[in-house]
This record gives structure tokens, sequence and C-alpha cells, in this order.
């Protein structure tokens, strides 16, 4: 049976829309609007569109989404998750009812069940080419991909693998879904390897389900961290004295996090996490155990069985809320300043001594900031004398600035080097 | 006209004499001129290197410029030190004596038979004390490379520009010496050293690149030069060890500058500043009560002058504390918040720097590691009593430790699940891998940045 031929099929296509997106970025120091093209699928009656966390983000000011019929309507972002590349945006119902506008929704598959092999199909807005489908194979059925910095400098990929296709994925596919032959959604397309032939990549069905109903209830996906980097045991399983597919070894603890006052070190195995057994031998196990820690409700008492050498050891940590290593950011315009919290995460990846401070990520030439010789990465740690500790702190002084011009002194570190500048009308 | 006669025969004879004696006194200077060969010794490579240099005194010592050898090359992978007269391919034998901290100057002596040949530039001092001024015309040396035999030409110009950078520089308006040569005045007097050149501006326009700014430093010739004032009572420096030991060291890492407006601000009138931080715990400035966030304003009483650009007096101050002696106590003047104090510090003496660490190379496993140094304390933020480990100084490019991933100056905290004390154990079980030919494979644990990695090591 062609895919073409199927009601299914029909029906997905009525629920695939192209998402434009205009939003708000911080550059140079100040904020300037930029456009995007993007692609989702409508997963409800209710007109909720599911999409990739790089289309649709806390930025975006104005969201419009063009449905099958060509018609255009807005919508607003109800939740937002750059580890997995996921929003979920919603259509204005208002608008649609007044203007009768119709739409059905896509139903999913299950991305458990698929074997590498099987036909797919991607549909999407590729290089704002509306409503395209090719076509192509799953690849691999779990692959691990994770980035630190994939999102606009968020972490992506370290709770989930992926599903790998060949079929075309090329940027403007973001958001859109993989199907398979019936129509039903097994994956939603997020990144593709530029350069690369048909290396493309999709959130599992499995995954943005669970993540979507989250977000649409809460907005947000809260995880626990215990600070563990994982490593992968294959072919140290000998060196560890272990019997294979068991345990999973850390190669770093983060500093100060939850599991280094635990006292767990480098080089120790987990064998266990409360209780259950651990198999961290290769790359693409290692996303379902971080998965596991994260799933845990913040606050909640973790035991941990942990091998080191020849001894065995149980430790109990308790779990953090985790942080993305982007803080919120903030422009001072009249400075030509913009700015971000300096979040743990952050304060940990450059060895600082605290998360206090605020980092500077962009200043406009000609400006108080630029002329006082401040740079992007400094990090705002005093303002006419007094500690900055938060965005709000910064943005009080700037408001006394803003009220009354006057030269202030600024402190700020580079390489945790102090330098002082003078922000002057 | 009589008058105007004896201006014309003034002016004849001035041209005549300048026309005459130039190349008697070029010939006569070349004699504190030499050319320099050596060889740095790598783990697997030889890096022939040449360089210009000037001779100080009669015992055939020469100084060559700080850059010739990069600083973390050890004095004993120097070797086969070699003198040439300019434009002459006999070899004579040298020594290296070493490099003095304050000036960057390495220093080499000729082995004796040259010496009778070689002159001190300081015979050249002039005697005058008018010193160089802005729009004077300066002339000096260069050299060509080894294969035409070190043969020495002569380039001229006039100072453009005086500035102090902390120390009084001239720039010319072209290229007047080789770096690491003597520069004179049109009569022979002895006017300076040429430094390293400055970087110059261009624009490049080709078929790619359409007005591309880039930026240019002439290797061979400069423009820059150190006047004599400066340089003469310098020249003395000759390194006790070849370390070039005993070394003054005060422990701040984080020095910048007060610019103008910060010092307007904090009501310092005419006069620059030093803030602080990054102090090495332990430090002669920790011991002496130095905070972070402290402005030094005066060392010994000596308000800290405004340079310009303002990042000098960063250099000026780093100057203060090496040309004075370990055991010597400076006094600083510092401003912490609104109040001033007084702070004596007893300078130590430079903690062991990389080009002195015990190393040793592995040629099997393709690594060099070398001790653990205080520095690397400050580098990796870790806390003073962390000092187990070792840095790994060399990978050997397609090696086993380099395959791993390991890379230069990662922090090895364990060889095989075992944290290491310290070098010469680390060194024993590197040695005894080495020599098991039965090994397949070792494990680390190496940090880098804060974060570690166990890194499985395989062995063929």
């Amino acid at each position: 049976m062609y895919a073409a031929t199927s009601r299914g099929f029909n029906r997905l296509l009525d629920a695939v829309v192209r998402i434009d997106v205009r939003e708000t970025t911080i550059e140079d120091g100040a904020q300037r609007f930029t456009g995007g093209i993007g692609s989702g699928v409508i997963i409800s009656a209710d007109g909720l569109i599911l999409t990739n966390a790089h289309v649709a983000s806390p930025l975006a000011v104005e969201i419009s989404v063009t449905l099958a019929s060509l018609e255009r309507v807005n919508a607003k972002l109800i939740g937002w998750d750059h580890w997995t590349d996921l929003a979920v945006i919603q259509v204005d119902l208002g608008d649609l009812r007044r203007r009768k506008l119709k739409f059905t929704y896509a139903e999913f598959g299950d991305s458990n069940a698929l074997t590498p092999g099987e036909t797919v199909y991607a549909v999407g807005t590729p290089y704002g080419l509306t409503r395209t489908v090719t076509r192509g194979i799953i690849s691999n059925n779990n692959r691990p991909f994770e980035d630190p910095r994939g999102i606009r400098g968020y972490e992506v990929g370290m709770f989930n693998n992926w599903l790998q296709t060949d079929a075309a994925i090329n940027p403007g596919n973001s958001g859109g879904p993989l199907v398979t032959e019936d129509g039903r959604v097994v994956g939603i397309n997020s990144r593709a390897y530029i350069g690369a032939d048909n290396l493309g990549f999709a959130i599992p069905s499995a995954i943005a389900q669970r993540v979507s109903q989250i977000l649409v209830k809460k907005g947000s996906v809260t995880r626990s961290y215990l600070g563990i980097v994982p490593g992968v045991l294959q072919d140290l399983e000998r060196f560890y004295s272990l019997a294979s597919n068991t345990g999973m070894l850390v190669n770093s603890v983060d500093p100060g996090s939850p599991v280094a006052r635990a006292g767990l070190r480098p080089g120790d195995i987990v064998l266990t996490l409360n209780g259950q057994k651990i198999d961290g031998r290769f790359p693409e196990q290692l996303p379902p155990i971080q998965n596991l820690i994260a799933d845990l409700p913040v606050g909640s008492a973790v035991k941990l069985g942990v091998k080191r050498g020849s001894q065995s050891l149980e430790l109990s940590a308790v779990t953090e809320k985790l942080e993305s290593r982007v803080g919120e950011e903030m422009v001072l315009e009249k400075w030509g300043l913009s700015v971000r919290r300096v979040s743990r995460a952050f304060a940990r990846e450059n060895q600082l001594t605290d998360d206090s401070g605020v980092l500077v990520i962009g200043v406009q030439g000609g400006y108080p900031a630029a002329l006082s010789g401040i740079a992007v990465g400094d990090i705002i740690s005093k303002v006419a004398g007094e500690p900055i500790g938060t965005l709000a702190h910064l943005q009080e002084h700037y408001q006394s600035y803003v009220d009354k011009p006057a030269p202030v002194l600024v402190e700020a570190q580079r390489n945790r080097r102090i330098a002082l500048y003078v922000f002057k009308p | 006209m009589k008058f105007s006669r004896i201006i014309l025969i003034g002016v004849a004879l001035l041209i005549s004499s300048r026309a005459a004696d130039l190349p008697a006194l070029i010939q006569e200077r070349l004699a504190s001129v030499v050319a320099v060969e050596f060889v740095i010794q790598t783990e697997v490579e030889r890096h022939p290197v040449t360089a210009a240099g000037t001779v100080i005194d009669d015992q055939g010592t020469i100084i060559l410029p700080g850059s010739v050898i990069p600083p973390t090359i050890a004095p004993g992978q120097l070797s086969g030190f070699k003198v040439y007269h300019p434009g002459s391919s006999e070899e004579h034998e040298a020594a290296y004596l070493g490099q003095d901290a304050l000036t960057g100057w390495h220093f080499v002596r000729a082995e004796e038979r040259m010496r009778k040949e070689l002159v001190p530039i300081a015979k050249f001092a002039g005697t005058g004390t008018a010193g160089t001024r802005m729009g004077d015309e300066l002339w000096g040396i260069g050299l060509r490379g080894k294969q035409e035999d070190f043969v020495p030409y002569v380039l001229s110009s006039r100072v453009a520009m005086i500035a102090r950078f902390p120390n009084e520089t001239a720039v010319l308006a072209q290229d007047v010496a080789g770096p690491g040569l003597p520069v004179f005045t049109p009569a022979g007097q002895f006017a300076g050293l040429a430094l390293n050149s400055f970087g110059q501006n261009f624009l490049l326009f080709s078929q790619n690149h359409n007005g591309t700014p880039i930026l240019l430093v002439n290797a061979e010739e400069s423009s820059v030069v150190l006047l004599a004032a400066e340089a003469l009572p310098q020249l003395g420096r000759i390194p006790q060890a070849v370390t070039g030991r005993p070394m003054a060291w005060i422990g701040v890492y984080g020095l910048q500058p007060v610019d103008p407006e910060v010092a307007k601000l904090l009501k310092l009138e005419k006069q620059s500043g030093v803030v602080i931080s990054d102090i090495m715990a332990g430090s002669p400035a920790a011991q002496a009560g130095l905070q972070d966030r402290d402005i030094v304003l005066a060392i010994d009483g000596q308000p800290l002058p405004r340079f310009k650009p303002d990042q000098v007096v960063v250099t000026y101050a780093g100057q203060e504390i090496v040309r004075r002696h370990p055991g010597d106590v400076i006094a600083l003047s510092v401003l912490r918040g609104t109040e001033r104090h007084e702070i004596k510090v007893t300078l130590g003496d430079e903690p062991k720097m990389i080009r002195e660490a015990s190393r040793r190379y592995f040629e099997k496993l393709g690594l060099t590691v070398r001790e653990f140094l205080k520095y690397d304390g400050l580098m990796n933020r870790s806390s003073p009593e962390d000092t187990g480990g070792v840095v790994v100084h060399f990978l050997k490019p397609n090696s086993p430790a380099a395959s791993a991933g390991l890379q230069p100056n990662d922090w090895l905290r364990e060889i095989d699940g075992v944290p290491v004390k310290d070098y010469a154990e680390a060194v024993e079980k590197l040695a005894a891998i080495e020599a098991d030919a039965a090994r397949r494979e070792f494990v680390l644990l190496a940090s880098r940045n804060g974060e570690t990695q166990v890194l499985r090591i395989k062995l063929n």
C-alpha cells in the first residue's frame, strides 16, 4: 500500500502546519527582532501543536501557524523543554471559530515498536517549501546524541535517545512529524548533520508524548539533578572486575553537587540506584539512566550502590532541581548591555567560586558599557560598591542610572581576575 | 660674500665627514654584533634556531631577545650553541648562561679564542646626556640568514615617537635593525637595542579577500628600539644560574590597570593604580595580607605613573617586583574600599617554573609527564592542599596516549585506579607499564577544567 492512498496518511497531512516565528534575540547588547520558519503537528482537538524547542522558544513574540487549508492563525507558547528539543504551542481557538476554520489532529504511533529498515515519511517546511513530504527508513532507532550547547547555548539530548532516519531533513523541517505509512506520528524531526547525506534525527514519539503532556500541564519539565557525569563502561569491565552488562562508570563528579557531598568519586562504578540494577555499558544506555535520575522527585533521597576498587559502598544523596547552564537574560538598553544570570551549572562549568554575579553576553558599540572596556564573557560582580547577586539587583542600579544619569563604577571578573570599569552618560 | 662662504664650507664639511665615516663606523661596530645558532631538542624533533645577538662585555657574553626560546623549554633541551661573526661561516663554540627575568634576555658566552675579536657595545656608548629625541636619524644593522653567512646590512630611519612601555622606547618611521641588534646615532654612538617589531595593520586584497584586515609583523627587522639609557644599566644582569634564579616573587596573578575614568571616580589625581586579584594561597602577598580588590597606588613610596596605553602600568608593576631580590621587603600603598593601607611584603623566591620541572618522556606510551607545580594548582583552580598527580607535558601524535583522548596540560590524578601521590610515584608506575611487554592497556583518571575523565589507553 502506498502511503498516499492511506486514509491515515491524508489525515496526518491535514494536521501538519507551517510555523513562522518572530522573536526577540539579544545581540550586541540590544534587543533585535528576527524571524524563522519551522514545522509542527497538531496533536489535539483543542489545537495543541507539537514542535521543536529551537523553533518556538520563550523569546518568540509572535507565532503564526499556517494550517493545511493555507489559512493563517496566531498561536501562543504553552510549554518549552530544550533538553528534549520539544515545545508545545496552541492556536488561537477563538479566532479559528470566528473564521470558521477547521483542522484535524494527528495520532501517535508507538516509537518503541519501530525497527531499523522500516519506511517512514518526514513532513514539513524545508527551506520554506510548505507541505513537503520526504521518504526514508528508520536508520537506527536508538541513537544517543547529546550537545551541551545545542539549542541556542542550551543543553539538549542528555535524557533521551533519537530516531535516526535517511528521510531528507533540511532546515525548516524542524518540529515536523516523522510518520509511518499509516500516518501515525512516531517522531518529531529535530536535526540533521549539515553537509552529510541523509543523517537526520527525530525525538521518538514515546518521549514527545510524555513531555508534551507535562508541558501542557505545567509549561516546563522539572527534573532532578545529582551531579554524576557518566562514562561508557565498554571495554573497561575487566579493569573494574565487573560482570558484563553491570554498572555505570562515574567519569566526573560535579563539584559541590549532591553526589560530591555524598562522597562519590570519579572512577567509582554505580551498580544500583535505589536498589534498581543499572547497566551503562554502551553510549545509548546512558541517556535512559540519566532520565531515571531526572525523573526522581526533586529533594528525594537516593541510595547509590557503588563499587570502588574491591570495596562496596552505599552512598545516599538528595536530589536537587536540574538547572541549565543558561540563565535568564535581560537587556539594559541605555548601557548597550545584555546580561545573563550566572546559573549554578554555568558556575561549575567555568570553575567560578559561586553562582553570584551576572554574565555579559553582549555589548553594543558606542554605548557606555562598550566604551568602558567591559567585554562579552566578563562577569559583573559589583556595581557602585555593592555586590550583584541577581538580575533584579543589576536592574535596580540600571534604573537609578536611567532616572539620574551619572558615572557608575562597575567591577567585573574575567577568569577570576578583577577589573574596574566606569559606565558614564 | 665672506659670510655665506663660511656657511657653505661648514655644510660641506659636515656632509663629507658623515659620508666618509659611516662605512668605517659600521665596520668598527660589527665587532659588537654576532649571529648565534643553537638547537632546541623536543621529545620527537630537533628545531634549529638562529638569532642575532649583541656583545655586552669582554668575556664574550652575548644577549639574545627573550622570544628566541619558548618559556617552557628546559635549559637541558638547548644544545649546540655556535657563534658567528657577521659575514663569516667560521663556527665558534658557546655556552648558554640562562635568561634574565627582568629584561627577558637570554645570555650566551662565546669561547675564549673568539673573545678578543668581540667589542662590548658599551664601548660605543656616548658621553653626551642629550639622549635620543623625536626626529633624530638613527642607523642599525641587520643580518641575513645562515645560507648567506649572516652577511650584515645597514638600515636607517628617523625616530617617529618616543614612549614609555614602560621602558623608554623609540619607534622609528621604518625598520632600523634586526631584533636584538644595536642601533647608533650618525656619529656612531650606541642609541639603543632593537626589540621585536610591533605588528602593523594592513588590508589584504586578493581574489578571495576584499580588504580583509591583517596584522603583519616583520620577524627579521624592527622599528622599535629600547633606548640606550634603559638598556645600558641592564647589560650586567648576567644570570647567576642557568635557571635565571634567584627570582623575586610576590604571588599575585590578576593585575588590571585602573583606567583614567576609574581613577577620576576614585579621586586618584594624575596617577594610576593596579587592581589585584588571583592571589596564590601561601604566597608572599597572601601572607602579608593583600586581598582581592586591593588597588595598589604606590610601590616603596613611588606612586604608579600613568602610562599610555593603560595596560603598561601592569608591566611596570611586574618589573618593580622582579628587579628586586627574594627576601627584599617591598612597601605597597593600597586602596581598600575607601581606606588606604600600607602593606609590607617580604618577597619570596619564584616557585618552580615549568622549564625547571622534572619531566620524563615515555616513548612507547607516547607522552611526557612533568611534576605538578604550584602554578598548575592556580590554573586548575584546585585547593592548595591538592598537590597529587602529574601533568601531561607532551603527547606524541597518534601514540596510544594521544589516541585515548589525552591533551597537553591534562592533570593525571590516578593510574590504574590508584591515586598518584607525586611525580616519583607516577614515573615509577608509568615506567613499569612501559617495560611490561604483556600489558595490553592501562587506565588513567585525567582532570581538565575541573572535570575528570576515565581514559583507557590501549597498548599494542
